[in-house]
């Protein structure tokens, strides 16, 4: 078929003419609105005239599957460009408030250190507040920082054996593994193309949580992976005090908590950088658990270009 | 005898003067510090003009890089570029940690790069390092008109 389309670029209307070579059929023009909807065709009786209204207001034709094609391509690009822009801004932000933040928090204990007990009750109280502000913000920032780190390894991704990951991320966390006596269960696992010190943080957050969360029975944590329509499935499951379903959807966003401070420490961005990482890798992440029966959190990863179980073994 | 120790601090955050001072109060090497706060005053302090004129030069510079403009990165550059100043010694002490900050201080001179601590008790040993490192352990250039060779005797 052939056909046509004209978009000026800024321009307010845009227009596609259709069935401009037909013999024997007039060209059919429709405007495009700015959401992209069509509007009823009109013909166009005198194609000349057309054609020279086109060129008068530098239009260019093309064809409709070009245009839409451009259109994605464009707001792809402008997808990009605000990911972009919103990390950079993390990352800016993250670094310039670290600067007057150290002020207020090195300030705030050399206030302390030296005017503690010599003020009143109040005042002691007052100035450890703020100090305890200032150190949480600190931690926030730091926290904010990481998450905006991630995809930004110049390293590029390499085939990354998750075995090895796993056995440094167990001696990571050997004390407190040791300390709540825990046992960690490993199924062999297959090698995958990401960035190791990645892959190391994500086993490291999801392991680390499930000995955090643990119940009141020792802690058991299985580390599995299975082959599922060109993804590796991984699964971490625990034996742990489990997460009610209304509370699933919230635990990967940055910053969010279940539990107060006092329960269990951490700022809420374990999760949130675990789930930063399987995306950018076009995986997924996601929870399957109830409360009092322990939780298994299960990421995909691509399986091409990577070696499978079957070839390693 | 040992003459004390002289150090130029050029950092224009007033906080962050005033934390080095209390750090280096009542230690065993009673340097003499001394603050600028742009790159211009601190090329004019060592060069020793205008209102510096009668002043010492230093023989530790403690510098910081976020200076406004031009930045700490740039007067490192030209301290190091200039014969009768390169000698001097630089300990680059700022906030950054990023990769990109240490590796260019490094290239041009630096004699090292310390973090500032975010932590008081760090902030305050971090400085303390600085100095008993550069006056208790570290050979010193000679300083003109001057007969001590380095400063570690003062720890002997």
């Amino acid at each position: 078929m052939a056909s046509a389309e004209t978009c000026k670029p800024g321009h307010k209307s845009r227009f596609l003419i259709l069935q401009e070579d037909e013999p024997g059929k007039d060209p059919l023009v429709q405007e495009v609105a700015y959401d992209g909807s069509l509007s009823p065709g009109q013909p166009v009786r005198n194609p000349e005239k057309l054609q020279h209204w086109l060129s008068s207001n530098h239009l260019c034709p093309c064809e409709p599957r070009q245009y839409a094609e451009r259109e994605l391509a464009h707001k792809l690009e402008e997808l990009a460009r605000s990911n972009l822009e919103l990390e950079q801004f993390a990352y800016v932000a993250s670094h310039d408030l670290r600067e007057p933040l150290r002020m207020v928090a090195t300030y705030t204990q050399l206030l302390a250190e030296r005017y503690r007990g010599k003020l009143d009750k109040n005042a002691d109280q007052y100035i450890e507040y703020a100090t305890d502000g200032a150190l949480r913000m600190q931690a926030l920032i730091q926290d904010l920082l990481a998450l905006s780190r991630v995809g930004r390894e110049s390293a590029s991704s390499q085939p990354v054996d998750c075995n090895c990951i796993i056995a440094e991320v167990v001696r990571d966390l050997e004390p407190a593994i040791s300390e709540s006596e825990a046992v960690i269960q490993c199924g062999t696992l297959p090698t995958v193309r990401a960035h190791p010190t990645e892959m190391r943080r994500l086993f490291q957050n999801l392991i680390g949580n499930a000995l955090k969360f643990r119940g009141k029975e020792r802690s058991v944590v299985r580390v599995q992976a299975a082959l599922e329509g060109g993804y590796w499935c991984f699964s971490v499951t625990d034996n742990g005090i489990g997460i009610a379903a209304e509370c699933q959807a919230g635990i990967f966003k940055i910053f969010e908590r279940l539990h107060t401070r006092a329960e269990y420490p951490g700022n809420g961005i374990g999760l949130a950088i675990c789930q930063k990482i399987v995306e950018q890798y076009e995986g997924r992440i996601w929870v399957e658990s109830r409360p009092g029966s322990g939780a298994t959190f299960r990421f995909t990863l691509p399986a091409r270009g990577a070696e499978s179980l079957e070839s390693q073994a | 005898m040992t003459p004390v120790p002289e150090i130029l601090v050029v950092d224009d955050n007033p906080g962050d003067v005033n934390l080095v001072r209390e750090s280096l109060t009542g230690t065993f090497y009673e340097s003499r510090v001394h603050t600028v706060s742009d790159v211009t005053s601190a090329l004019e302090y060592l060069n020793r003009e205008g209102k510096y004129k009668t002043t010492v030069r230093p023989d530790l510079v403690i510098l910081d890089l976020k200076l406004s403009m031009p930045s700490g990165h740039s007067f490192l550059a030209k301290l190091k570029s200039e014969p009768e100043l390169r000698s001097i010694p630089v300990v680059v002490f700022s906030s950054s940690k990023a990769t990109a900050d240490i590796t260019r201080s490094y290239e041009l001179g630096a004699n090292s790069y310390v973090s500032k601590p975010a932590d008081l008790k760090r902030f305050f040993s971090a400085v303390r390092a600085i100095e008993e490192f550069w006056f208790g352990y570290a050979s010193l250039p000679l300083r003109e008109n001057d007969e001590r060779s380095h400063y570690s005797h003062a720890a002997d």
